[in-house]
């Protein structure tokens, strides 16, 4: 019997999901455990296995598709069987009238197909007759102007192409619609073959370059970052601490490790145990902000900013005051993990009121983190340097605090910090507290 | 001050001249010789005469395999030569007449640049806004013993001389197995000459796909001519022609010698130095809008040694006047078909495997016979044509056709069509060919 599979729902927070890769592909012969497809949320990513054998019947999304969350995606059964009743949009046809569901066999496949080309020039949203006319013609409809509802290309659009001699060969057409618009040196106009690679050696000196599309992961951090920046009041402080307390607890600890039944704990672990004391103490900075309104949290939800290959991921360490440092160790060690091996819960990745970020191990002495807003704060642990206090040298290690403005002011700010410090320097009492 | 002077009044002259009138420009014609050029006066155009009387006389001899009795057929040369000065006579007059309904001055005489602005003719000078340089080509005369003697006593000809030839030569070398020389080559078979056709190449017509090239070798062998590939001529006498091929020495007797080996840019004597216009192997460089290196100085037709085919210079001349009229147009060079007008007819556009090869292109290459053509079938009593399309193998366009069989002349522009436009092959299935026509066989080699 033929078996749907479903966009899987990856935590409560996820809508849909985007297919970045198909494995198989229809007809291929499917075993349990195959990988069917690879698909990422916000910030996840995951591969789909079969659950079920035989063959794969349907397939009905393509790469880069976003497909709504419990959505059929694909089907698999014996071959020749009728999948039809699993197609996506059977769902929507069922709410209407009669006289159209009952075409529906011949047209059902259609909003698919519409939406692959759409994708081909980056999500132009198109009528499929001025989808017909500019495949038949070659008008690039990139140079559309929508004069349909929503900003739709029209058919009369395409035309206005066509008049503009905006033109590609059919041979070009492929990848011509990953480029950005040229004009080309063929018949009337056309963009042709020649163009696509000539444009290179033809228009000296622009410099080499290769388009990458941005992953789904990219163009958050950059939406939230722009926001972030755009939208808040954020100025950085700057300030160090005497590391050489954290430096021999540390060494102490590592040594006695087994022995003690402790995990591996870093430097990291120990700011983020101190910070998530004192933070406590410092309602604007444990907050969102939220337009009229400051949310003060009454726990330390730490944001830990984590550097993965898909890039920044910031899981949330929750509680983090309630936690003894052994635990903030262990917890933060599964989250990173989770994060560089793309298999972090996506509910884990928001919920934070506080970010920790570190570049510190990167040999960077200060720096200007930028909030994850509706945060109001985050703190980045710098690296360590060699400074003297009374011709004695010590391991003066940088912390740079960027806060927002408009939830706290300097000075409640600067006194978070120095409390901080002062925690830092003398951790063991901070320990017993 | 003119608008523009135009050198030359052969097919990129005349409709450079035409063009640019009718657009509004003062345009001055100079020509040294006839107005039409080698094309009408010498080349294309006498030559399609002649050899459709060969054509006509062919029928007839083999008009019993179709049914028709037809005796004693035979040619009258002096009569297809007067034919042929009567078409030639009629098509230079109509290009006459153009100039004047569009008010072009034209000026008989050698035109010489003296001067970014200035052409002079004799002692006048005239002075124009740009010059555009339509000089055409002449044929190559090689250093070989015994040559400039034979062209002055006229056993060896060039295809000038032969076309105006009073008397049909007994024995007839051909030396030079390109276009030019198998259409005489053709024609003098047909009309009684032993012709023996002497080229220096593993095989004849030049760049032609090399499949293509050998039926057609073997056609005109079939038919009685002689060919000597791979023969390099040492030297012509006043009764033969002498050619070495691996070492060894051969003759083959001759009453008349056609010199055919190739044809050179006109680039000498018309002042290309006063103005410093820059020349590559013999030949003015152009650019794509067809401009020389001096600004308002464009060169188009044979004179840039670019493809020397009319067809060619027609449009270069129609780019070079876009462009001086500021209007966007380029020349493009890879859809420019090319054919022989022999019998059967050869015609090819594009890519050949060897040329694709050569740039590193990967195809894909489906050739069928003519006889899948039900048209070729119903004309042809055991036709060999053939019909090869070559295929971009990643993208699936037509990058090159090629055919060797009757009417291919007049379905190659459809072919062209199809590598402008860089139609795909499924594109292509998507066209109704007419039916029955010998076109068909793009499609049916296409569905192959």
């Amino acid at each position: 019997m033929a078996t749907a599979v479903i966009m899987p729902k990856q935590g409560q927070s996820v809508e849909s999901c985007i297919i970045t890769k198909w494995h198989k592909k229809q007809g291929d012969k499917i075993k349990k455990g195959d990988i069917l497809f690879s698909y990422e949320t916000d910030k996840a990513s995951f591969d789909e296995e079969a659950k079920t054998e035989g063959t794969l019947l349907a397939v009905f999304f393509e790469e880069g598709d976003d497909v709504e969350c419990l959505l059929n995606v694909c089907v698999i059964g014996d071959e020749g069987e009728d999948y039809t009743e699993f197609m996506p949009q059977n769902k929507d046809m069922a709410a209407q009238p009669q006289e159209q569901k009952e075409q529906a066999p011949s047209e059902a496949p259609q909003p698919v197909l519409e939406q692959a080309p759409a994708q081909k020039d980056g999500f132009i949203k198109i009528s499929p007759r001025a989808r017909a006319l500019a495949d038949k013609s070659g008008a690039d409809i990139r140079f559309a102007v929508p004069s349909g509802a929503n900003e739709r290309v029209m058919e009369r659009d395409v035309q206005n192409v066509i008049e503009q001699g905006k033109l590609v060969t059919s041979a070009a057409a492929e990848q011509y619609a990953q480029m950005q618009p040229i004009s080309g040196t063929g018949i009337g106009g056309r963009v042709v073959t020649a163009d696509l690679t000539e444009t290179v050696a033809e228009k000296l000196p622009i410099a080499e370059f290769k388009e990458v599309k941005l992953s789904n992961i990219r163009r958050i951090i950059a939406k939230t970052m722009h926001d972030s920046l755009a939208n808040s009041a954020q100025l950085t402080l700057n300030t160090s601490f005497d590391a050489s307390g954290i430096l021999s607890l540390r060494k102490k600890l590592k040594e006695n490790a087994e022995q003690l039944g402790l995990p591996n704990i870093t430097i990291n672990d120990f700011i983020t145990f101190a910070v998530s004391r004192v933070l406590v103490r410092y309602k604007d900075l444990n907050a969102h902000f939220q337009d009229d309104t400051i949310k003060q949290f009454t726990n330390a939800n730490i944001g830990i900013a984590c550097d993965t290959e898909r890039g920044l991921m910031v899981p949330t360490l929750f509680g983090a005051n309630l936690l003894s440092l052994a635990e903030i160790a262990s917890k933060s060690k599964a989250l990173t993990t989770a994060c560089k091996e793309g298999t972090i819960n996506p509910d884990l990745l928001s919920g934070a009121t506080f970010t920790i970020t570190n570049l510190g191990t990167l040999g960077v002495e200060s720096f200007t983190p930028v909030i994850n807003p509706p945060q109001t704060g985050i703190l980045g642990v710098c690296g360590i340097t060699e400074r003297t206090k009374n011709g004695v040298s010590y391991p003066a290690m940088g912390l740079s605090i960027t806060f927002d403005h408009r939830a706290i002011d300097g000075a409640p700010c600067a006194r978070f910090m120095q409390e901080l410090t002062q925690a830092l320097e003398n951790f063991s009492l901070a320990l017993m507290a | 001050m003119y608008d523009l002077i135009i050198l030359g009044a052969g097919p990129a002259g005349y409709l450079a001249a035409e063009r640019a009138a009718q657009a509004g420009l003062d345009v001055l014609i100079i020509e040294k010789r006839f107005i039409g050029g080698v094309c009408l006066n010498e080349g294309c155009i006498p030559s399609k005469a002649l050899l459709h009387s060969a054509k006509v006389l062919d029928y007839a001899k083999h008009s019993a395999q179709y049914g028709v009795t037809v005796q004693n057929a035979s040619i009258d040369h002096s009569a297809v030569i007067e034919r042929k000065n009567k078409i030639v006579k009629m098509l230079t007059a109509g290009i006459k007449g153009k100039m004047r309904t569009n008010k072009v001055t034209v000026i008989d005489g050698e035109g010489v640049i003296t001067g970014k602005n200035t052409v002079a003719v004799g002692d006048a000078k005239y002075q124009g806004r740009r010059i555009l340089i339509c000089t055409g080509s002449q044929p190559i005369i090689p250093p070989i013993k015994g040559v400039a003697e034979g062209l002055k006593n006229g056993t060896v000809v060039t295809n000038r001389e032969l076309l105006d030839i009073k008397e049909i030569p007994d024995k007839l070398v051909v030396i030079g197995g390109g276009v030019i020389g198998l259409e005489m080559a053709s024609y003098f078979n047909s009309a009684g000459s032993n012709v023996t056709v002497i080229e220096m190449l593993p095989h004849i017509a030049g760049q032609t796909d090399k499949e293509v090239s050998a039926i057609l070798l073997k056609n005109y062998a079939d038919k009685g001519i002689e060919f000597k590939l791979g023969c390099k001529v040492v030297e012509v006498t006043d009764n033969a022609v002498i050619y070495e091929s691996e070492g060894k020495s051969d003759m083959a007797h001759a009453d008349k010698v056609l010199l055919s080996i190739g044809r050179k840019p006109v680039v000498d004597g018309i002042g290309l130095e006063a103005i410093g216009v820059y020349c590559e192997n013999g030949a003015i460089v152009t650019d794509k809008t067809m401009r020389t290196n001096i600004a308002n100085v464009y060169a188009a037709g044979d004179v840039n040694g670019k493809s020397m085919l009319a067809h060619t210079a027609y449009r270069e001349a129609e780019v070079a006047v876009n462009n001086m009229l500021g209007k966007k147009d380029i020349m493009r060079y890879n859809a420019v078909a090319s054919v022989i007008y022999t019998s059967p007819e050869v015609a090819s556009v594009g890519e050949t495997e060897e040329t694709a090869a050569g740039k590193g292109l990967e195809v894909e290459v489906i050739t069928q016979p003519m006889m899948f053509s039900g048209r070729y079938v119903a004309e042809n009593v055991r036709g060999d044509g053939i019909c090869k399309i070559v295929i971009d193998k990643k993208l699936k366009n037509i990058l090159g056709v090629h055919m060797i069989g009757n009417y291919a002349s007049e379905i190659i522009y459809g072919a062209a069509l199809m590598i402008e436009m860089q139609m795909r092959v499924e594109d292509v299935k998507e066209l109704i060919f007419p039916h029955p026509t010998v076109c068909e066989i793009i499609r049916e080699t296409l569905f192959k």
